[in-house]
């Protein structure tokens, strides 16, 4: 079996259901004429580098399948026929290829897709996980300093409390205490004196 | 004399021309590709010709495969047949 790519430039003003309708039903010619379709691959709409038909733009389809010269000539019979199909190209890419090879790396494609499809949801999970446990932690935080202030002013308040009750009790205290404090004052003025003395005395 | 002194100039200057190096072979990482007209782009003129081996230092065997790429190219409104792409 040969390995053939067709690249065809759609109508790009037909909708979307047409182009899906043409594409599914390359895909059955391709396996009614005895070949394997492999792959499609959608360029979208692209500016043409000169107008055909009198379109400057046009919707690019590469199509990639394995078969003989009777699915070639198939598919461009068709094309030729249907008039959504501007322009194609048939090219040889592989003069003899091994069928099982061909299915074993489209197996091998799709379960890439599959796992890269997977990792990309887990991806994304594990960041929406990440930005809820950051916001988690955000709110613990707030909260956290929020207790904190609680406490410290239920603290403070403690203290002021506490604070009044000495005051209070040193007022009350204080009569009895206030002659043994000017005694203490009056002995520390006194050795505060004689240390200037005895500076002066330095300086002489 | 003058005339003379500068022919001689022009003549060794021929001879001391840059061998130019075929960009496919200096790096064999490329592979020319009819899909990619951007990179094609370079080895066409102004007016859409296929620039010849002899400007562009290209190797035989690569001007081959890039001349068979740029004519897919065209095949497929790719690349214009005549005149610049505009993009």
């Amino acid at each position: 079996m040969r390995r053939y790519e067709t690249t065809v430039i759609v109508d790009p003003d037909i909708s979307d259901d047409k182009r899906n309708q043409l594409s599914e039903r390359t895909k059955d010619l391709i396996a009614s004429q005895g070949g394997l379709f492999v792959n499609a691959d959608e360029w979208g709409n692209r500016k043409l580098a000169y107008e055909i038909k009198k379109k400057p733009r046009g919707y690019y389809v590469c199509l990639d399948f394995c078969g003989t010269g009777k699915v070639v000539d198939e598919i461009e019979r068709n094309f030729r026929i249907d008039d959504k199909v501007m322009k194609f190209m048939t090219i040889l890419i592989d003069k003899d290829v091994n069928i099982d090879a061909v299915k074993e790396e489209m197996a091998k494609a799709e379960t890439e897709r599959v796992e890269a499809a997977k990792a990309e949801a887990e991806k994304a999970e594990a960041a929406k996980a990440e930005t809820e446990k950051a916001e988690a932690a955000k709110a613990e935080t707030e909260k956290a300093e929020a207790a904190k202030t609680e406490t410290e002013k239920a603290k403070k308040e403690q203290a002021a409390e506490k604070q009044a009750a000495a005051l209070e009790a040193a007022t009350v205290s204080a009569d009895e205490t206030s002659s043994e404090e000017t005694v203490s004052d009056t002995a520390e003025t006194e050795t505060a004196e004689e240390s200037q003395t005895d500076d002066i005395k330095d300086g002489e | 004399m003058a005339m003379q002194q500068r022919y001689k100039d022009r003549k060794k200057r021929r001879v001391y021309h840059r061998r130019k190096v075929c960009r496919f072979c200096a790096d064999s990482s490329i592979v020319v590709n009819y899909k990619e007209p951007r990179f094609l782009k370079h080895f066409i003129t102004e007016r859409g010709k296929i620039v010849p081996r002899r400007i562009s230092g290209t190797c035989a065997k690569h001007q081959r495969t890039l001349a068979t790429a740029i004519k897919r190219a065209r095949t497929i409104a790719l690349l214009p047949y005549v005149g610049t792409l505009d993009q």
